[in-house]
């Protein structure tokens, strides 16, 4: 028993001797073992958090879900709308990433003091981020009524602003049959959005102003997500709401299900690469460190040590130098991934605990094998060695 | 002598040699592969986002607002400005024609129609009120240098899916929308009536597909644009046409209003492919227009292409940089055990910058031919996942060829600079004795 206590002591003292023994040479292991750990681990992190960032990256595109009436082509005044009970029964997606609108859209008479003109009247209400396309209106508060001078703020787009010949600051007046409403210029949204020729007006005046009240015309979904996931939502939303036509806006699901594809694709194939070559170049490092061992395996051999013994030496100074490494690299891989997050998404990448145990162990794994060719050392005859050939 | 003894090292050590040959082959393989990857990633990933459709729209300079609701425009017929598609092939005579990837015109015609095979032919109400748009399926182009073009809406809307056929642009043939179609029974190869407001006369047109465009038309038809345009009695013109363009995304210069550029400026920002100058540039070549960014595409894609191609920089740089460690390590732990034969080297009167250079020679000799070899590798890696991906191979490109050799050569010389730096104060006498 206390034989082999001893001999256990002496093993690690003979590979704690062997590491030390050359500090340049192990400095040169460690760092090509811990540079293919960083990569490995910086990588692995990065890509879980690449992929689901991009989702949410899509989100610039805006609504990719719509909530209509079903179309029964059904004339009143009723038709075409929905109770607004529609839009507060739409889940909101999870936070900051996603967000609604309830839009209710009329043609009316805008008046300013330059002209008049008949124009499309959209009253909205929002919630969470739709889209950087989507003007915000502020309505005062979600479903406020128009105050009692029936007066409220509106945003008008850049081409209708040209046609009515107003500024920022303008007062409009709109006007749907006998009723009336006047509204002060917030903004003057920029060319290219979608309500480039409309007015824009809180919900609540929009309902006032056409004596629908409650109603909608649809809901807008941004629901960020991989395709699965949005179509799975489209589905959650159908069954919610039975009465409307959920559709997801296939001009932006279907590229953004290709674009994801796409680019996930590129990115697991170059980390894929990069890990498989990383993993060769240490393996050729350590070969080539090891080749350099035979005298130590010839002396070894001469005093008395079995191959086993001898290689078994050998493979707990690569494991001992993979974990050293490894750790080191991983240590660093953090931060390099917390980094590239941050310059590529501007939030830094959430550290996934299970990417560095496994970054360690592949490091192990790597070092383990690149010390497989010592098994030819198994076959070096001491004499020769010690005779000084080749 | 000199190459006497750089040949004789790697004929004595050949495996050596070969291993530290290929860790450097390995390491510029993965270098080589990612750089041509990202290289090539925004022109093929800008190709993909043209899945999204066409990323701006021409509408007459003149035109009154548009009342549209649900994909229904409610102005009268003849409200409203249009503009000739005499001046269509334009589009391709613009600094930027090879960026245009298509474009369509539209018409939209209010209608009724009515067919045989209506359901509901019988009762009174036969007649349907509903929108024609006109447009180009896969209309030849001419252009002016004597070439055509062939473009229609498969190029701007790509979304849109037909069950059935698309109509044939010069004959009496539509498609219509699958909620049109469900309501009214239709299905292919019926005909269906429509006319605008004259019930005297009404055009027959085959039904040749269904289609599915996830939005108003689904309600409508559509139709070639010469119907359309036969329909509402504006012979040669258009009311709206999409382009779809290959763009850069847009910086903070590019979102600079033009008209507030020195002359300089204005270059630079007219030739580089962003969104806006296209835009420019193609509301100077039609007299009247008036054209708008679709920012909702333009913005979306622009921000998800700048994050993908930063995403790919950042992977390859981290590639290079554990290559070229790896490489550079390699080749320190073979110039560390060369010891004895530096030492015997300088006993026999070589000086140390006779030994740094030969055995900077033998690296460099090293770099090139394992360059060489990880580059041809890397290729082949680029192309697989090219190919897989994108369908295409990534273009082999000389920018890469000169950059993975000069890194290699760099590589090897810095990983074998600090040894032999150490190596230049050896004394050959203890190394010799074997201490």
């Amino acid at each position: 028993m206390e034989y082999r206590s001893q001999n256990r002591r002496m093993f690690w003292r003979m590979v704690w001797r062997l590491l030390g023994a050359r500090r340049g040479r192990l400095l040169m292991i460690l760092l090509a073992l811990g540079a293919g750990a960083a990569v490995t681990s910086a990588l692995l992190n990065l890509q879980v958090d690449a992929k689901r960032r991009l989702t949410s990256e899509f989100r610039t595109f805006g609504a990719n879900m719509v909530v209509e009436p079903k179309s029964d082509h059904s004339s009143g005044a009723l038709a075409g709308t929905l109770l607004e009970s529609a839009y507060e029964s739409v889940p909101v997606a999870p936070a900051s990433a996603g967000g609604k609108s309830a839009l209710l859209v009329l043609v009316g008479q805008v008046r300013s003091t330059a002209g008049v003109t008949q124009a499309v009247i959209v009253g909205l209400r929002t919630h969470g981020s739709a889209g950087s396309d989507d003007p915000t209106v502020s309505d005062g508060g979600a479903g406020l009524p128009a105050s009692p001078q029936r007066e409220t703020t509106c945003s008008i787009g850049s081409k209708a602003a040209a046609a009515l010949r107003v500024a920022k600051g303008d007062e409009l007046s709109l006007e749907q049959g006998t009723r009336q409403l006047r509204c002060e210029i917030t903004s003057v949204d920029p060319p290219g959005g979608e309500y480039d020729s409309d007015v824009l007006v809180p919900l609540a005046a929009a309902q006032e102003l056409s004596g629908l009240s409650g109603r909608i015309s649809s809901v807008r979904v941004s629901y960020p997500g991989t395709p699965s996931q949005v179509n799975a939502f489209i589905a959650t939303l159908v069954q919610r709401l039975p009465d409307a036509n959920v559709r997801g806006l296939r001009q932006f699901t279907e590229a953004e299900g290709k674009i994801y594809d796409r680019v996930s694709g590129v990115l697991t194939a170059t980390v894929a690469i990069v890990l498989i070559l990383t993993g060769l170049c240490v393996m050729a490092v350590m070969t080539n460190v090891a080749m350099e061992r035979r005298n130590d395996v010839g002396l070894m051999k001469a005093i008395g040590g079995a191959s086993r013994r001898v290689l078994r030496l050998f493979l707990a100074e690569a494991a001992v130098v993979g974990f050293i490494g490894g750790i080191l690299g991983a240590g660093a891989g953090l931060v390099i991934s917390i980094w590239l997050g941050k310059a590529v998404f501007g939030v830094a990448a959430r550290p996934r605990l299970i990417v560095y145990p496994v970054s360690v162990l592949l490091t192990i794994i790597v070092a383990i094998a690149g010390a497989y060719p010592l098994r030819r050392l198994a076959s070096i005859r001491p004499a020769s060695v010690f005779r000084g050939e080749a | 002598m000199f190459l006497r003894l750089v040949a004789d090292s790697f004929r004595r050590r050949p495996r050596r040699q070969l291993l530290t040959g290929a860790a450097l082959a390995l390491g510029m393989a993965v270098a080589t592969a990612a750089l041509s990857v990202s290289l090539d990633v925004d022109d093929k990933l800008g190709r993909e986002f043209r899945s999204l459709g066409a990323n701006l729209v021409i509408t007459p300079q003149a035109d009154s607002l548009p009342l549209e609701i649900g994909g229904v425009d409610y102005r009268s017929a003849n409200a409203g400005a249009h503009l000739p598609e005499s001046d269509l092939p334009k589009l391709k005579t613009i600094f930027w024609h090879n960026n245009v990837v298509g474009f369509s015109p539209m018409l939209d015609v209010p209608v009724q129609a009515w067919s045989p095979a209506f359901q509901r032919f019988s009762n009174p109400d036969a007649v349907e009120a509903t929108t024609l748009t006109g447009t180009w399926f896969d209309q030849p182009v001419a252009l002016p240098d004597g070439s055509t073009f062939e473009t229609g809406i498969e190029k701007t809307n790509p979304w849109w899916h037909v069950d059935g056929a698309w109509f044939a642009d010069s004959a009496a043939e539509c498609v219509v929308g699958k909620n049109f179609a469900k309501r009214n029974s239709v299905k292919l190869g019926d005909t269906v009536n429509v006319s605008a407001g004259d019930h005297g006369h009404w055009n027959a047109l085959r039904i040749t597909g269904v289609l599915d465009s996830g939005g108003p038309e689904d309600d409508g038809i559509v139709a070639p644009l010469a119907i359309a345009q036969a329909l509402s009695g504006k012979a040669g013109q258009y009311r709206r046409a999409y382009v779809s363009a290959l763009t850069k995304p847009e910086d903070d210069f590019a979102r600079r209003d033009p008209r507030s550029m020195n002359s300089d400026e204005l270059e630079r920002w007219s030739c580089s492919p962003y969104v806006s100058s296209i835009a420019y540039s193609i509301r100077q070549a039609i007299p009247g227009s008036d054209v708008r960014v679709i920012r909702r595409v333009a913005e979306g894609e622009g921000r998800v292409l700048t994050r993908v191609r930063m995403l790919l920089w950042l992977v390859t740089l981290a590639a290079l940089l554990t290559a070229a460690l790896a490489v550079g390590a390699s080749s320190a732990a073979s110039v560390m055990e060369r010891r004895t034969e530096i030492g015997l080297m300088k006993a026999l009167g070589a000086g140390s910058g006779a030994v740094g250079f030969l055995l900077a020679a033998e690296q460099l000799l090293l770099a090139v031919v394992a360059g060489s070899v990880g580059y041809g590798l890397g290729m082949f890696l680029a192309r697989v996942v090219g190919e897989r991906i994108f369908g295409a191979a990534p273009q082999p490109s000389l920018l890469v060829v000169v950059l993975i050799l000069t890194l290699a050569a760099a590589v090897t010389i810095m990983g074998s600079a600090i040894p032999l730096h150490r190596a230049s104060r050896y004394e050959p006498a203890p190394i010799l004795r074997g201490e």
